[in-house]
């Protein structure tokens, strides 16, 4: 048994936050102490005297001084989050959860199938795969959003695609004349028609809003990917991390701690997975 | 060994400034009326007939409490008169809080700082269905490792037998002993105490002989039909009684009362049985009807449970049956469903 409290705080000083989108905004901090995690897991961010809520970190896990978390305001704790300010102290602990087996990743094609705000874990993997570029035979990243304003991490698609392994398609789902939207428009599955890999053994990771998730899913399968090798974050409700609060339960799993990544293999037989 | 009863009592009154006892009492109720509370020479105690009201959970898991930091527990404590069937359920409790790396500070120092001295029952509720379940009325040690008592006694004419369970049951036993002088078990006790056993296990056995004993759970699962599940919570309010009054119940939700100068983590019990209990941002909930929300608690104590632990999530204390507004009877619902 170990002695150590689970539920233990790392005070962080947030060092700078960047507005990605009318909804969404990118928070830079700097842990009191390095913070080491696995590219898929999650943390537990807490505005003191307000609340928690769980996040997946937005950078690379090789980067442990510090870390982006990327936040959509999306309720009563995120709403105030977006109220902080550089310089304001926050709380993290984890990091919980199974991440991304980057070991079977390897030597594979991988695509990246992301919409609104569900692009954080993706970008997290990204950053992490670009690390080690060439252990991975391409990428590829198909990333959606509601419009151009709503797209996330627009700016940094050319430090991404400098590698010729990295392809990188986007659309939004509509946009008008003004936004000069030169990417393709329709729900982020159309763009797996423009996808060049061959889905046979390459791996699919998916995150974004429910909806997205299972409808990528049923598009990945179409196309011919394996249950196998379709990855998915799943979101659920979770207060601990842990596996003690048990409201994350999908039936005989916890999203916490047996996920928040699981192959579609793994829960398709359990109950409301999307809902 | 065998210790008198009033040895004991003696015993308890000198442990007192050692250790705080918890002992139950008879309140003016007339059935189901065992409620455990701190230890008083000045009153008469009741180790065996049932159960208590509240599961003894309730001792290790308060309904809220400071989680980050834990709260301090100092004193150690003896809990007495302890049935089965809330053993049972702190062995469910082991599996979900001491397991993995993630060791639940408070719950964990509990059971460390506490010592169990558990009674065979010698009586049964109409709701008490241990033995449908497997569970027996009273507990035994296996030969692999502690028992989940530490001591265990056994009601015999005037006295009760001694039986020790773990380390901490011999460390208590020496204390006993200091105090109280033990008798040698007799052949006759050992008899005494087989019979009152077998017809304390008949009485459950009777009292719940409209339902198999051998029951399917996959059936809770399998059986998806809304129909079904709407007619058996009809009169379900959702109040939740049934979770908070479960031994094997544990679920909770966390509140932040940081201040500047330092992280405060509160936690406090949920139930699945509430609205918005899985409820997401933006409204999403994998349980949107109250058949589901109801069908929820049966699934999580058959069979999540008996997949995550490899046991059941029900012990068979009947209390939700007890204390349900709507008087839903979980044998009832379980029997149905095997008979559809
Ligand atoms: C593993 C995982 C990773 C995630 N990663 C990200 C990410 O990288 N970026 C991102 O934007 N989102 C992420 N999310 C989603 C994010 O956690 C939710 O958007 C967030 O929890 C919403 O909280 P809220 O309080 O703002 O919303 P609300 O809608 O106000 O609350 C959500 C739920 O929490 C309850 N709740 C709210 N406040 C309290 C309180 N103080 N006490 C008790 N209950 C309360 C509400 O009842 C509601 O059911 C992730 C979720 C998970 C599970
Ligand atoms: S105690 Fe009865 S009425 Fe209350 S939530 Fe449980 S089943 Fe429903
Ligand atoms: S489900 Fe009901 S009978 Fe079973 S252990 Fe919980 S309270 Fe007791």
């Amino acid at each position: 048994m170990s002695d150590k409290n689970p539920y233990d705080v790392l005070k962080a000083d947030v060092l700078e936050v960047i507005e990605e989108s009318p909804t969404i905004k990118s928070f830079y901090l700097k842990p009191e102490k390095p913070f080491e995690f696995a590219t898929g897991q999650f943390i537990e961010l807490s505005l003191p005297g307000i609340g928690e809520a769980p996040f997946t970190p937005s950078s690379s896990h090789y980067e442990k001084e510090k870390m982006w978390v990327t936040i959509m305001n999306a309720g009563f704790v995120t709403n105030e989050i977006h109220k902080v300010k550089k310089g304001d102290v926050m709380g993290i602990r984890g990091p919980y959860g199974r991440g991304y087996p980057l070991d079977v990743f390897k030597g594979k094609d991988v695509l990246l199938l992301g919409g609104g705000v569900g692009l954080a874990p993706l970008r997290c993997l990204l950053q992490t795969m670009l690390h080690d570029v060439d252990d991975y035979k391409s990428i590829t990243v198909c990333f959606g959003a509601r419009t151009p304003a709503d797209m996330i991490y627009k700016d940094q698609i050319d430090d991404w695609t400098k590698y010729k392994t990295v392809a990188h398609l986007c659309t939004v789902d509509n946009c008008k004349e003004a936004d000069n939207w030169n990417g393709r428009t329709g729900v982020v599955t159309v763009l797996l028609d423009d996808i060049t890999i061959d889905p046979k053994d390459a791996i699919a990771v998916v995150c974004g809003p429910p909806i997205m998730m299972k409808f990528g899913t049923f598009a990945l399968l179409d196309k011919g990917f394996k249950a196998s090798n379709i990855y998915l974050s799943m979101e659920k409700k979770m207060y601990c991390g842990f596996g003690q609060c048990r409201h994350c339960v999908m039936g005989k799993y916890y999203a916490c701690k047996d996920g928040p990544v699981f192959t579609y293999e793994e829960i398709k037989n359990e109950e409301k997975i999307w809902d | 060994m065998v210790v008198s009863k009033s040895d004991l009592k003696k015993f308890f009154t000198s442990i007192q400034s050692e250790f705080d006892v918890f002992v139950p009492y008879e309140t003016e109720r007339e059935v189901d009326n065992l409620v455990i509370k701190k230890f008083d020479p000045e009153k008469e105690y009741v180790l065996e007939k049932y159960r208590t009201v509240d599961p003894v959970r309730t001792l290790y898991y308060f309904p809220s409490e400071s989680v980050l930091p834990p709260s301090p527990k100092d004193k150690k404590r003896i809990i007495a008169g302890v049935k089965n069937c809330d053993l049972m359920g702190l062995a469910v409790l082991d599996d979900a809080l001491l397991k993995d790396n993630f060791v639940e500070p408070n719950y964990s120092q509990w059971r460390k700082n506490s010592y169990i001295i558990s009674c065979d029952c010698t009586d049964a509720l109409s709701t008490c269905h241990c033995v449908l379940l497997d569970n027996n009325p009273y507990p035994i040690k296996t030969d692999d490792g502690d028992a989940l008592f530490d001591i265990n006694l056994s009601p015999v004419n005037n006295g009760y037998i001694i039986k020790v369970g773990s380390r901490k049951g011999e460390e208590l036993l020496q204390k006993i002993k200091e105090v109280c002088s033990l008798k040698e078990v007799t052949v006759q006790d050992k008899e005494t105490r087989e019979a009152q056993r077998a017809e304390v296990r008949k009485k459950v056995m009777d009292i719940n002989a409209d339902f198999t004993p051998d029951r399917n759970y996959d059936v809770i699962s399998e059986n998806k039909e809304p129909s079904v599940w709407k007619e058996f919570c009809v009169e379900c309010v959702q109040c939740g009684a049934c979770t908070n009054i479960c031994p094997t119940c544990y679920c909770l939700i966390l509140n932040d009362e940081s201040t500047k100068e330092e992280f405060k983590k509160v936690r406090s019990w949920d139930s699945c049985q509430l609205a918005g209990y899985a409820e997401v941002a933006g409204g999403g909930t994998p349980r949107e009807y109250k058949w589901e929300t109801f069908r929820n608690r049966y699934q999580c104590k058959h069979n999540f449970m008996k997949f995550n632990f490899d046991k059941l999530g029900c012990t068979g204390c009947g209390r939700c049956i007890s204390c349900c507004p709507a008087e839903i009877d979980l044998r009832e619902v379980i029997q149905s469903l095997q008979e559809v």
